[in-house]
């Protein structure tokens, strides 16, 4: 049986533990994996665009760019709070969306991946739930964000 | 028109800059010239009305001064739509035509061809023949396939007009 080499090592370290941004919505403390965070920014004005998406209905302009919103704050039935609020950039599965998300600056943190517990949190996609701080913190799935209401709504539609 | 270039008339409505292709545009009627909740005769043709605003759920007053009528048509339909604004006639490289991005995953996809940037808003280009009344919203017929349809066309690899 070969040894692993120590980048074979890293990555199997890498794998028994999760990098994630802790971030938080009205209050409510939730998670990410970084690597599906693109950049976090200040929020800016949106452009409000007719739309049938569910908590997608306005488009973040940046420079020439635009990327769509996710009005995850509606979703959970919150209201974001401070001033000046920040932008959650997520890598979606779809492209990079916008988050707005509360003033409190993101922080970084490890979590063990045993320590990550199956999520019963109906109400977001999830990839499971970690306690920070004595809080359960649910580990948002930033990538596939929006992907089961839809198709609650094409099973409602079929 | 310079090939390689789409013309556009762009009209607001409330918040929202919308851009119909200047081929269909027949005449722009202003306020006093018509009855809006009627239908309007020019030139032997009948242009049905059309709420864009009520139709794409947008708040607009078409109460103001600025409004305007826009005689559409695509040799099939023809519509007179009610503008908030008529802001301005451009061309626009195909190029800078891009798709809506694939998390609009429903009716707005049958609504919007694709969007552009116009003196710096987002003007988002509207499907004639929705507009027309032609296509039924068809969320149904997307959901699951808006990947699949953006991926085909060619707005996905630039330019959406």
């Amino acid at each position: 049986m070969l040894r692993a080499t120590r980048e074979e090592q890293q990555v199997q370290t890498t794998k028994r533990s999760w990098n994630i941004v802790v971030f938080s919505v009205g209050g409510l403390k939730l998670a990410a994996r970084i690597e599906d965070v693109g950049e976090v920014l200040p929020w800016a004005a949106t452009i409000p665009i007719p739309s049938r998406t569910p908590f997608v209905q306005a488009m973040l302009k940046r420079d020439n760019c635009v990327m769509p919103v996710y009005d995850l704050a509606a979703r959970l039935r919150r209201l974001v709070q401070g001033n000046p609020l920040l932008c959650l950039v997520a890598r979606h599965v779809d492209g990079p969306m916008a988050i707005c998300i509360d003033a409190d600056v993101p922080t970084i943190a490890k979590a063990d991946a045993a320590s990550i517990r199956p999520s019963f949190e109906r109400d977001i996609e999830s990839l499971g739930s970690v306690t920070i701080g004595g809080n359960d913190v649910t580990i948002v799935a930033l990538q596939r964000l929006g992907s089961a209401i839809q198709d609650t709504l094409t099973r409602y539609e079929l | 028109m310079l090939v390689g270039t789409a013309s556009f008339l762009v009209v607001r409505l409330g918040l929202s800059y919308l851009a119909l292709p200047a081929t269909g545009v027949r005449g722009i009627l202003t306020q006093e010239a018509i009855d809006h909740e009627q239908a309007v005769t020019e030139a032997g043709i009948v242009y049905q009305p059309v709420d864009l605003a009520e139709r794409l759920s947008v708040s607009a007053d078409l109460s103001g001064t600025d409004r305007k009528t826009v005689l559409y048509s695509n040799g099939r339909s023809h519509g007179a739509i009610r503008v908030e604004q008529v802001v301005g006639l451009i061309d626009v490289e195909r190029k800078d035509c891009f798709p809506l991005p694939l998390q609009f995953q429903r009716d707005e996809r049958c609504w919007f061809g694709g969007m552009m940037f116009y003196q710096d808003q987002l003007a988002l280009i509207l499907n004639p023949s929705w507009a027309l009344g032609e296509l039924a919203d068809a969320a149904t017929v997307l959901i699951g396939k808006a990947k699949q349809t953006v991926e085909a066309t060619p707005a996905a690899i630039g330019g959406s007009c």
